[in-house]
């Protein structure tokens, strides 16, 4: 038997009206249950898988994949793709709520941040060692080489190099503005020494001034802005690097707008599925209410139809388009991995179905389960579109199937451990709910 | 006033209470006033006269120079230093350096955003003055203050008390320059 988790009796027992503070209280406390211990062992087990077989891909070679000619891109475009639109959904929520000022924010916002953060980390592993040589990836970087030559701009693998630095630069920036008010109360309310040095540091200093509120303010908002066309261009330059190849599947002007939709989808179905998961462990139903899981779940739904009409527009370019291109399209629909694509629809389109209902968008546990399905969902697709897409091209002495191997699945599964063990970690140390935007809409509410 | 005074400052329970009482001090003509909310108070930022329009001027500044930064370098290292002939397409392909020319931008955008802000707020600063007033770790909890700085030229610590309690400060302090 393992301790009793104090955080949740701490915060069971605490009145209603307890304001922002008991926030605080969740990364200040000295002892967190064991169901977290636990939950970090086991992500932090699969990230010592994830080393393995980056170590493998690096000192053994991309040989130990499954992947051979036509099928070049394999699982790790496929996870980079699926990530890389995980993080850009919940970065494009986020800085839309911070924009309109949404009452959405002070639930949602430190999260979907914090998640996009982390998905953007678990993103940048597959390009590197995709690359092969991941000891050179910095011949991307314009630095005035020995050889003399420089980047090939006009390629859409240096827009991406730009676009992963970018995405985590400005993703940190947005994260760490709206961090530093809280990190000042958690020095505040610090009860060890130790503790408050950290908090202080990562504070800067900040003292509540006003002055520094004002300036505070807008330049949590400017950052974003910058995220917003951010956002939408890197999932469209992701497009790109499919569309500008001469795959008959994949060269295709629709690509960006795919790209876009269901990364938004999967970006929502995250938030979701990790606002459903906080408020059953951590008990913060005051501050996610039933209102927000409500909004979230209308939302995805909404992204949801507008995915099935991308897809629906899908098959009608399909059946329009030229021989190749039609063959190349229907045979990922029907083919060999017709299961992928149809796993898509049913999982992107139809499961999110159920979010009409009032009583699964309020159910925790539902919720937990459609937001799961939907990020399964647009996983399969980029496997659909990433593997059934490029097995009818141009030669009919390449048509042959892919299929991934044991080392491939552990850098998959390595990524989510990943991703798990910073969120962990994150709501472990930091406030998961922002306190002073909290505080903020409680004085708002009092004076209406 | 001494040499080494910070100034007087008051603690309130209220948003209200430092908004009528910022606005009091404002009124009776001092400049030189510090607030301090657990949260932004747009009220009491328009009457210390806060200005922060420098912020998106230099965000947008940044943005637009670093963009063109961008897209000139590239065009630079593929059409002009090391002539790249793909397929016989023009050396300065401008659809293909925009992407890499927005992504780009938008670092200048959220960097300059983020300096400006540290900047203009002196930032990062771990030690100050106002730190050791007692109970001031509840400005970032539940508790608003106001001080008055000594450097006011109309500082009369015994006014500025009045001033406070007149507003209902439920403490009051006079502050030290520290180190």
């Amino acid at each position: 038997m393992g301790r009793p988790p104090k955080v949740q009796q701490t915060l069971m027992t605490m009145p209603a009206e307890a304001p922002a503070r008991d926030i605080a209280r969740i990364p200040l406390s000295p002892d967190f249950g064991w169901r977290w211990a636990a939950s970090l062992i086991a992500s932090v087990a699969m990230v010592f898988v994830l080393a393995y077989a980056v170590g493998l891909a690096v000192f053994v070679g991309v040989g130990v994949w499954g992947i051979n000619v036509p099928f070049v891109w394999g699982f790790d475009l496929t996870n980079y793709v699926w990530w890389i639109g995980l993080a850009n959904g919940c970065s494009l929520f986020a800085a839309i709520l911070v924009l309109r000022r949404h009452s959405l924010r002070t639930a949602i916002n430190r999260f979907a941040e914090g998640l996009a953060l982390f998905a953007v980390v678990c993103a940048g592993v597959f390009p590197i060692i995709h690359l092969g040589r991941p000891w050179l990836f910095y011949w991307m970087f314009p630095y005035p080489a020995e050889f003399q030559v420089w980047p090939q701009f006009r390629s859409p693998l240096t827009w991406d190099f730009w676009a992963i630095i970018t995405h985590l630069m400005v993703t940190t920036m947005l994260w760490y503005v709206g961090l530093i008010p809280d990190l000042a109360t958690l020095r505040d309310r610090a009860r060890s020494v130790a503790a408050k040095r950290v908090f202080a540091v990562f504070a800067l200093g900040w003292r509540s001034s006003i002055r520094h509120w004002a300036f505070h303010q807008r330049a949590y908002r400017l950052v974003a802005i910058a995220v917003i066309p951010l956002v939408l261009v890197i999932q469209s330059t992701i497009a790109f690097e499919f569309a500008v190849t001469l795959v008959p599947d994949w060269h295709e002007t629709r690509l960006p707008l795919h790209f876009i939709v269901s990364g938004l989808e999967s970006g929502l179905a995250l938030i979701l599925f990790a606002a459903a998961a906080l408020r059953t462990s951590l008990r913060l139903e005051r501050y996610i209410d039933d209102e927000d899981m409500d909004l979230i779940g209308k939302l995805l739904l909404a992204n949801a139809l507008v995915s099935a009409y991308v897809y629906a527009g899908e098959i009608g370019v399909a059946l329009f388009a030229d021989d190749f291109a039609q063959t190349a399209a229907l045979n990922r629909m029907l083919g060999d991995y017709a299961s992928l694509y149809w796993g898509t629809i049913a999982l992107s389109v139809i499961v999110p179905q159920v979010l009409w209902l009032r009583n699964v968008r309020l159910n925790d546990g539902l919720s937990l389960l459609v937001g799961l399905a939907v990020t399964a969902g647009i996983w399969l697709d980029r496997l659909s579109l990433v593997v059934a897409g490029i097995q009818r091209d141009y030669l009919p002495s390449m048509w042959r199937t892919y299929s991934p191997t044991a080392p491939e699945w552990y850098l998959f599964l390595g990524s989510i451990g990943l991703i798990a063990a910073l969120f962990l970690l994150f709501v472990r140390y930091l406030p998961v709910i922002s306190m002073s935007e909290t505080r903020h809409d409680e004085h708002l509410e009092s004076r209406s | 006033m001494s040499r080494n005074d910070y100034g007087i400052i008051g603690e309130f329970e209220t948003a209200d209470q430092l908004i009528a009482a910022t606005r009091a001090a404002r009124d009776t003509g001092y400049r030189r006033i510090e607030a301090f909310a657990p949260f932004p108070l747009l009220n009491v930022s328009r009457d210390l006269g806060c200005r922060t329009v420098i912020v998106p001027v230099i965000a947008a500044t940044a943005a637009v120079v670093g963009g063109a930064i961008t897209y000139f370098s590239e065009y630079w290292m593929n059409g002009i230093d090391y002539p790249l002939n793909v397929g016989g397409r023009p050396l300065n392909s401008w659809p293909a350096f925009i992407p890499a020319t927005i992504i780009v931008s938008a670092i200048w955008l959220a960097t300059a955003a983020f300096v400006t802000m540290l900047v203009k707020c002196r930032l990062p600063r771990l030690n100050h003055p106002v730190f050791v007033v007692p109970d001031f770790e509840r400005a970032s909890e539940d508790r608003f203050f106001l001080s008055v700085l000594a450097e006011d030229p109309a500082y009369e610590p015994r006014d500025v008390t009045a001033l406070l309690e007149k507003h209902g400060a439920v403490a009051i302090t006079r502050v030290e320059l520290t180190g």
